[in-house]
């Protein structure tokens, strides 16, 4: 077939380069770029020996000391990074240059600059990640539908413009309600992806500073003619550093924002699908949140009006069992009023079906 | 000099103990078995819903004190804490005080209570446990101990009913919702409290967990577990690491509307400080508050600044304040050897001369 033909050789690249954008960007949005892992002599002894005992370990026991192990590898992690290359070294030999490039490298991480999977800077970067894995882990629990890494990595500023423009067309015919409800629900997954991103990008900032932070400290041990000969030091003292900067940052009205925005798109994002969730049990005829929500406050009114209730009639029996005992009725003809004459009676009665039959014109 | 000079041999040292001590510490895991926590003695007295009044059991060998103690805790986490271990409670030692002690447990709500309020807990569910002490034991008054949010409901609701409070401690009590160290509050300033309320019905302790551990993620998630494994080796150390851990985790969701009007009133508007707290139709005025007030605070509490409790000093109606500084944290200030040995007993001596 020439290359002129309708199935031409840069059809054919289009369409493979279609299919394996569209791939790259699913493997972005599952967070599975750079996977390859690599483990050191040490983390794979110890992969093994879990995998071995945690059989046998109770669910409770067996989180707990994942989370153990997890640390102990970011730990050791961590001192690999810092220390590789340097045993040995000191100021004469390179030493400092090989500290140095190691803190470029980390910044670079941190900046997105460095290419390539390097698996030390890896686990450098998965420690500084505990704040956005806690918000992760707290996103996965409350929206199962949602886990916390959904869109995490999806490109966003390259879409959202021609989501925006889609999103901008109204709905048309029978459906259109529901069409923008989609709509809408689409524009809640943009907003959560875009504070999301921001929120990722601000701890990637605060990953920058802390490399510098921990940079100058280490500068004023040297300058001090203190050394750091462990790696627990070495380790508190990164963890210090991250600590430090992060208090700091965190504290500026720019986090709140940041940290505000995050919270807000995450309920919106859910409220709307609460919504959707309701209108498809209502059409199924079930119960729907909303439904179940105007009975419990209902019931709630009800019940704080009962309790109130009954605490004044229990007030109202205290007081009548504290009153002084009535003296003794006097039993007397002639003390009590008269019965009415039955004539009497009679007139009262017709009174009243005329007053009532007044009313009623 | 160059800065760093870990040896391999001395690295390899390291980890080969970091490994041992995880072998170990798995044995002791292993053997840790169901995780108590609330060890002293106690009754429950009154149940309403899903609250509980326990009232604790007295030791004998103590002389007793007339007018009874109930703690108020907060509704985040679980009052435990209190009582968490045998050496380390502050219930015990407020019982060794001679104090009658009574404690509120709110228990967990569920969807089903999304629409109580703060009226509803304050001047429903407190008082008639208040009402409950005072004709258990034929007293017009009664002391109140309040923790934390407890605290601040303990406030109003001494301002509401002074006439049924006889002495009122406060402890890491927020007073100032908005000063300038107060990472929490300025978190929420930018939060759509009423979204997510309305989103979520009750709000998730997830949330208020990830919130807290996001104050000092570093050290919470991470190097808290690293210094952990040094203790594996300890089983009863280990118990008391996940006693802890217990606890920290152990977070009840919150009733919707009363997170709605706590966020809103006091984190976001300050309520106490800018005179605008309410419960119910009622405006709350701490001037009310005439009975002595003993308002004890921690001084390395991130959760709960000094500052954000000594705002209290001149706000209530008092003419008996006294203040308390603890050198410690939120936490420790229950939990520490310190505090079994400084704050527990000032509490008891206080109360004693006033009762």
């Amino acid at each position: 077939m020439s290359n002129e033909s309708l199935f031409n050789d840069n059809w054919l690249k289009l369409q493979r380069d279609y299919w394996e954008g569209l791939t790259d960007m699913g493997r972005k949005a599952m967070g599975l770029e750079d996977s390859r892992a690599q483990s050191n002599p040490w983390q794979a002894a110890m992969d093994q020996w879990w995998r071995t005992v945690s059989p046998a370990a109770p669910e409770p026991a067996r989180d707990f000391m994942q989370r153990l192990l997890d640390q102990g590898k970011s730990y050791f992690g961590m001192v690999e990074q810092m220390t590789r290359g340097l045993q040995g070294a000191d100021a004469s030999k390179g030493g400092w240059d090989l500290l140095s490039k190691t803190f470029d490298d980390m910044q670079k991480a941190f900046s997105g600059q460095l290419s390539g999977g390097d698996e030390a800077v890896r686990k450098m970067m998965g420690f500084w990640e505990m704040p956005l894995d806690n918000w992760q882990r707290m996103m996965s629990s409350l929206s199962p539908m949602m886990p916390g890494d959904w869109l995490r990595n999806m490109p966003h500023d390259a879409v959202k413009g021609n989501f925006d423009r889609m999103l901008s067309a109204p709905g048309l015919g029978y459906s259109r309600e529901e069409q923008a409800q989609y709509q809408d629900l689409t524009r809640r997954v943009l907003d959560y992806q875009g504070a999301f991103q921001e929120y990722m990008s601000f701890f990637s900032q605060l990953g920058f500073k802390s490399v510098q932070r921990m940079r100058d400290f280490v500068q004023a041990r040297a300058n001090d003619g203190q050394t750091i000969d462990s790696a627990r030091t070495l380790y508190d003292s990164w963890v210090a550093c991250c600590e430090d900067v992060y208090a700091e940052e965190v504290a500026t009205p720019e986090y709140a924002r940041i940290h505000g925005r995050l919270v807000n798109a995450q309920m919106a994002l859910k409220k709307r699908m609460s919504v959707m969730v309701d209108e498809n049990l209502g059409a199924l005829n079930m119960p729907t949140r909303s439904e179940l929500r105007t009975l419990q406050d209902r019931l709630q009114e009800t019940r704080r009006e009962n309790k109130q209730l009954r605490h004044d009639l229990d007030v109202i029996k205290r007081r009548l069992a504290a009153l002084p005992a009535p003296a003794p009725a006097r039993t007397t003809v002639s003390a009590q009023a008269p019965a009415p004459a039955p004539a009497e009676a009679r007139k009262k009665v017709a009174a009243r079906k005329k007053t009532a039959a007044k009313s009623s014109d | 000099m160059f800065p760093i000079d870990i040896r391999p041999d001395k690295l390899s040292q390291e980890m080969l103990d970091y490994s041992r001590k995880l072998g170990q510490g798995m044995e002791n895991l292993l053997d840790a078995g169901e995780i108590d926590t609330g060890v002293t003695p106690r009754d429950a007295v009154y149940r309403e819903d899903k609250l509980t009044l326990y009232r604790y059991q007295r030791p004998s060998e103590v002389a007793q004190q007339s007018v009874p103690l109930l703690v108020i805790y907060a509704l985040v986490n679980r009052p435990y804490m209190t009582d968490i271990q045998e050496n380390r409670s502050t219930i015990r030692g407020l019982l060794a005080t001679g104090q009658d002690v009574y404690l509120i447990d709110w228990g967990y709500p569920d969807q089903a209570d999304r629409s109580l309020t703060l009226d509803d807990y304050i001047n429903g569910y407190v008082d008639r446990c208040v009402d409950h002490i005072r004709e258990t034991h034929g007293l017009d008054k009664i002391n109140i101990l309040g923790i934390c949010q407890g605290g601040t409901f303990s406030l109003m609701y001494t301002a509401l009913h002074p006439d049924k409070v006889q002495n009122l401690v406060t402890m890491v009590t927020p007073v100032d919702f908005k000063t300038p160290d107060n990472l929490l509050s300025a978190w929420v300033q930018n939060i759509d409290i009423d979204l997510a309320v309305d989103t979520m019905g009750n709000i998730p302790g997830e949330i208020l967990n990830w919130t807290f551990l996001s104050l000092k993620p570093f050290s919470l998630t991470g190097q808290k577990y690293v210094n952990m494994v040094d203790l594996l080796d300890d089983p009863e150390k280990v118990k008391n690491f996940l006693r802890m851990e217990k606890w920290i985790f152990d977070s009840p969701d919150q009733a919707g509307e009363t997170f709605r009007q706590f966020a809103k009133d006091f984190y976001q508007n300050n309520a106490f400080i800018n005179g605008t707290a309410r419960v119910g139709e009622r405006p709350v005025d701490l001037k009310q508050i005439t009975c002595p007030v003993l308002n004890i605070y921690a001084m390395q509490d991130h959760l709960v600044p000094p500052d954000a409790s000594k705002a209290l000093n001149g706000m209530t109606g008092s003419e008996d304040y006294t203040e308390l500084a603890f050198p410690g944290g939120h936490i420790g200030i229950y939990v520490s050897g310190k505090a079994q040995k400084e704050v527990t007993p000032a509490i008891g001596e206080w109360l004693n001369q006033r009762s």
